[in-house]
């Protein structure tokens, strides 16, 4: 019973048009609406009203006559629909309500605003141009950050009560020890995939214990330190970045700078520290996983018992290999952090700035430690 | 903190502050809140309030004049004076600005921590004391802000301006999203501190209620500059349109009117 009275109240009365022909009147075609006219009631006879109003255009206006009394309801589409039709007719009844709705909705529709971007035939160069300039100011204002970070540093080595330790171990844990489990298993499958492609060509030659070389060398001075500062660009930088950006935007940081807090030594410096300082452990126990999957196939592939790949390691891979890459994994943390950092405190108080600073924040700290990459390669190229 | 009678709590001079692509939103704008008085600032939407606290906190750089909160710049070389400034100060977002990833303990202890100099088990005593202040209970200290409604939000904010025991309490908009009756609450709280501390308040409002109840002194905002600035009579009587819509509509009467009679 109650959902009967329910459906019933929910149906709306479809909107219909009945068109009427009188002979020998000065206003010979009278319309009739009725039913609902609002978004509901136009819905299942879309088309066919559609039809009749387009057919009703061939007629001149002044020659028709419009009666919208029996309309139950109307609203602004209702409203919108039947202005059109109604532009200089011959005879309108309405009420008073009516004529409202249908005055407020052609008001709207004769508000025109100017093309807001016109087409500009020099937009591709406007944007190379601003593209440049906005990246100039991104090396800008880095450079600034980096005095900044070094002139606090300075300070705080002065006085070193106010390292903000707690902070510091924080971040320590959260981008070391909490990484670690993934950034291992990612080293460990690499190095599993490394071994296999490099054993399956160096058997063709014979040169299977050549394997310890190429991985060894691979894996400590390269790959440790790049799957794990890519990872932690992608885990940690991103969570420094998406702090800062929401600090800015729950105006945490306005509150610190105004309580006279320098944010440098209190969000900025520690990040830093702690990724320079997590992310060479981080790359150790990454370079132990990988060779643990290198020490496993080549027990399998090549048949080099375990022993074997221990004792020829050493000699294959000299020390200042591992060494260069403990130490490019300090500099790649400390600039998978500062980038982080940087595009965190540019963050504006909206969440659209926010999520693109996160994005921007990922794909700068990952370009930034290959260019970084690179150009270690080239400086240390005669060295190990 | 040693207070001398005679020194404004901010002083700002000949200012010009641009917004944007240097659309100048205050042009040779001067004012003086006094030590021990309470100063409203009032003007239209838009007519640059909040960029106006923010300069005065030091959150902005100004395009040219001065801006002096207890006779110190905030780009004064000495670090230290800068920071002993800060101190003197305590400032209530709108929003409160509480450090979301702290309990209301830990927010309120900040400041104090920051300075340093004082153990951990006196500021935990110092907490609880502000935390009853603003009548908040010491179980709800384990609160993070996250948890709190709006109005206790507020008064952790409060208490964490006040933690310090400022000589200088900036208030943006202290009531704005309570409801009325906290709201009044929210106002005789901060009166009463007042009463008990003689800080000095700078407050941005639009709160009629707020500015007859608290305020000395009522600053107005308008056409880039300050146009007046004077006891809430003088103001009144000011022809400029925004000061007879905000004082002159029909709630701002019986208000004044209800002031008068009491």
């Amino acid at each position: 019973m109650r959902r009967a009275v329910c459906s019933r109240a929910m149906i709306a009365r479809d909107a219909e048009l009945a068109v009427e022909t009188v002979e020998n009147d000065p206003v010979p075609t009278r319309i009739r609406a009725s039913g609902e006219w609002t978004f509901a009631g136009l819905k299942t006879r879309r088309e066919e009203i559609l039809r009749t109003l387009d057919d009703l255009r061939r007629i001149p206006p002044s020659r028709v006559a419009w009666d919208l009394t029996p309309i139950a309801d109307l609203d602004d589409i209702g409203a919108l629909w039947l202005a059109r039709a109604l532009r200089g007719v011959g005879q309108l009844e309405a009420s008073v309500q009516q004529r409202e709705i249908l005055d407020r909705v052609a008001q709207g529709s004769r508000v025109r605003i100017a093309m807001e971007h016109p087409i500009d035939p020099y937009a591709p160069v406007v944007a190379i141009g601003e593209a440049a300039l906005h990246f100039g100011a991104h090396l800008r204002d880095a450079t600034a950050l980096l005095g900044r970070v070094v002139l606090e540093a300075g300070a705080l080595a002065r006085r070193p009560r106010d390292t903000p330790l707690r902070e510091l171990s924080a971040s320590v844990y959260r981008a070391g020890v909490a990484a670690l489990p993934v950034t291992m298993l990612v080293g460990f499958l690499v190095g599993i995939v490394l071994t296999y492609l490099s054993a399956l060509q160096l058997k063709r030659y014979g040169a299977d214990l050549l394997v310890i070389n190429i991985v060894g060398v691979g894996v400590v001075r390269e790959l440790g330190p790049m799957l794990a500062s890519i990872i932690a660009a992608g885990r940690s930088g991103s969570a420094m970045t998406a702090q800062l950006g929401v600090m800015r935007v729950t105006e945490e940081i306005e509150a610190l700078q105004v309580m006279g807090v320098s944010i440098i030594t209190r969000l900025v410096l520690p990040k830093v520290i702690a990724l320079a300082i997590a992310l060479p452990l981080v790359a150790f126990c990454t370079d132990l996983a990988a060779l643990a999957g290198a020490l496993l196939v080549s027990r399998f592939t090549l048949g080099i018992p375990p022993q074997a790949f221990l004792e020829a390691l050493p000699r294959a891979v000299e020390p200042v290999n591992f060494w260069i890459g403990i130490g490019k994994s300090g500099a790649f943390g400390f600039a998978v952090a500062f980038v982080a950092c940087h595009y965190g405190l540019k963050v504006l108080p909206n969440t659209d700035s926010l999520a693109a600073g996160v994005t921007r924040s990922v794909v700068a700290s990952i370009t930034c430690v290959i260019i970084l990459d690179a150009i270690f390669a080239i400086v240390l190229r005669n060295v190990g | 903190m040693s207070a001398d009678p005679t020194e404004y709590a901010i002083e700002v001079e000949g200012l010009v502050n641009a917004v944007g692509r240097g659309q100048v939103l205050h042009q040779n704008l001067n004012l003086k809140v006094r030590r021990d008085e309470v100063i409203t600032l009032i003007g239209g939407s838009g007519s640059g309030k909040t960029q106006l606290l923010r300069v005065i906190l030091g959150l902005k750089h100004p395009v040219a004049g001065s801006v002096r909160v207890f006779s110190v710049s905030w780009y004064d070389p000495s670090l230290k004076k800068v920071r002993d400034a800060r101190r003197r100060m305590g400032t209530l977002f709108q929003n409160g600005a509480l450090f979301s990833a702290l309990t209301v303990f830990d927010n309120v202890a900040f400041p104090l921590r920051e300075r340093g100099g004082v153990s951990e088990k006196k500021i935990r005593a110092i907490v609880h004391a502000k935390l009853a202040e603003v009548e908040l209970a010491p179980h709800q200290g384990t609160l993070l802000p996250a948890n709190l409604s709006g109005g206790m939000v507020k008064r952790v904010a409060l208490a964490r301006a006040l933690a310090l025991a400022p000589d200088l309490l900036i208030l943006d908009e202290p009531t704005a999203g309570l409801d009325p009756d906290r709201s009044e609450r929210f106002v005789q709280l901060i009166k009463r501190l007042r009463a008990d501390h003689r800080f000095a308040v700078f407050m941005v409002t639009h709160d009629r209620d707020t500015l007859y109840a608290l305020t000395d002194r009522v600053a107005v905002l308008g056409d880039r500059h300050i146009i007046a600035c004077g006891t809430q009579e003088e103001v009144r009587k000011l022809p400029h349109p925004f000061v007879q819509s905000f004082f002159g509509g029909e709630r701002g009467r019986a208000l004044a009117q209800g002031e008068a009679a009491a």
